[in-house]
């Protein structure tokens, strides 16, 4: 154990400067146990990645929980695959995830023009179980597809994750959704028990909103301008629906 | 007869309203393009008559195109080359589900693949031969083989000669 330098008691007296000399010798020893105690776990847990490589690659639960212990021990395996994680791996984990990234990009591409680039996490996950049923590619869990995105969004292109309500998605074009949006997103996903799942009039904006007709009108024709919006005129009211909300909700499925 | 497998897009109401937004609305009238193709397709239908169309209104969501809707989703499809109007007041139209250009490029094709340039065949082994199974144009109706026929003996490359019958005429790709 190595002494640390002498620090210099701040105390008046004898008493207090071999009381500071004391906590700092307990500080030093303390952080050096602790930095020894990190990297014997970052030790460990190399050890047992490489063990349970294969669970790691194949089991989703597994590879989650694995996932949890990296973290607080600074540890990223997702990493270039040049890393010692990846090798340690065995070109698993990174991989999976950049695969898995390029397949959920496939899906938003797929569905821009359905959706307008706005599309739930869930639909996304649905798809991709019927496309990769047979098993001949890694199992996924729907918490994997957000850490995928992070690294897609690493790629530019306006990839990234929001929040509507309570529902995970993906946005995929650049357009800049501010909070207005938003929240017109989330009053059309709320389903007032009438079926109205998916839908919203300027009228339903006003009044649960309170917001002026200006400041709606605006936010919907953005909406409908990106094409995550269209319009439905119905006995002389316009309705907006949203496609990626819509296919959501299930309500004509 | 088999029922007809509506798409998923049949039951979202918008669909029913001409999309104020043109990149949308060409998305849509593509939608409404496919499902009218499909649609005539499936039940052997060659001709649309507009008033009769059973694919303007759905019944489940209680929404239906305007008649100003109709027409735009008519003047699309003509326009794109899957319709032809049989009249001038615009009421019946003539369904292709291939363009005569397409077709001619498919019997082409075909005909290079088979190693038919320098032979002759008939227009009825061209619609319902052996050789013809799964091509575009197996199972067309004549008039439209023909057209296909007429557009590659405008562009050189096949020699259309009476036969005894209409079935009989022959074609030699050149």
């Amino acid at each position: 154990m190595s002494h640390r330098r002498r620090g210099i008691g701040v105390g008046r007296g004898k008493a207090s400067a071999k009381f500071s000399k004391k906590a700092e010798e307990l500080k030093a020893t303390s952080l050096q146990s602790a930095v020894e105690t990190v990297e014997t776990l970052k030790a460990k847990l190399a050890t047992f990645a490489k063990t349970h490589q294969t669970e790691i690659q194949n089991d989703p639960a597994f590879r989650q929980r694995f996932l949890q212990m990296c973290g607080p021990l600074g540890v990223d395996p997702l990493v270039s695959s040049k890393s010692f994680w990846a090798k340690t791996l065995g070109v698993g984990v990174g991989d999976f995830y950049y695969e898995l990234a390029v397949k959920v990009a496939e899906v938003c591409y797929a569905t821009r023009s359905r959706n307008g680039g706005i599309i739930a996490v869930q639909e996304v996950f649905d798809v991709l179980q019927k496309k990769y049923k047979s098993g001949s590619g890694k199992k996924c869990n729907q918490a994997d597809i957000p850490i995928a995105i992070a690294k897609l969004s690493k790629l530019g292109g306006g990839f990234r994750m929001v929040k509507v309500g309570k529902t995970e998605m993906i946005v995929s074009v650049p357009t800049e959704l501010d909070q207005d949006h938003m929240q017109i997103l989330e009053l059309a996903q709320s389903d007032d028990g009438s079926g109205n799942g998916g839908c919203v009039t300027a009228d339903d904006v006003v009044q649960k909103l309170r917001w002026s007709q200006d400041r709606v009108d605006r936010a919907i024709r953005l909406l409908l301008q990106e094409g995550m919006a269209w319009q439905d005129d119905y006995h002389g009211v316009s309705f907006f629906w949203f496609p990626s909300i819509w296919k959501e909700s299930g309500a004509f499925m | 007869m088999t029922d007809f497998e509506f798409p998923e897009f049949y039951s979202f109401p918008p669909f029913f309203t001409v999309q104020p937004v043109l990149s949308t609305r060409e998305k849509q009238m593509a939608l409404w393009r496919e499902l009218i193709l499909k649609y005539y397709t499936q039940r052997k239908l060659k001709t649309l008559v507009v008033h009769e169309c059973p694919l303007w209104k759905n019944k489940d969501i209680d929404r239906q195109l305007s008649a100003e809707g109709i027409e735009d989703v008519m003047a699309d499809l003509v326009k794109m080359g899957h319709g032809e109007w049989l009249d001038e007041q615009k009421t019946r139209c003539r369904i292709l589900w291939r363009k005569p250009e397409q077709l001619a490029s498919d019997i082409y094709e075909w005909a290079i693949a088979n190693g038919n340039i320098g032979s002759v065949c008939t227009v009825y082994e061209l619609h319902s031969g052996e050789d013809v199974n799964g091509m575009s144009f197996q199972g067309v109706d004549e008039d439209l083989l023909r057209r296909a026929l007429s557009i590659l003996e405008d562009e050189g490359r096949c020699a259309l000669f009476k036969g005894d019958t209409s079935d009989e005429d022959g074609i030699k790709f050149l």
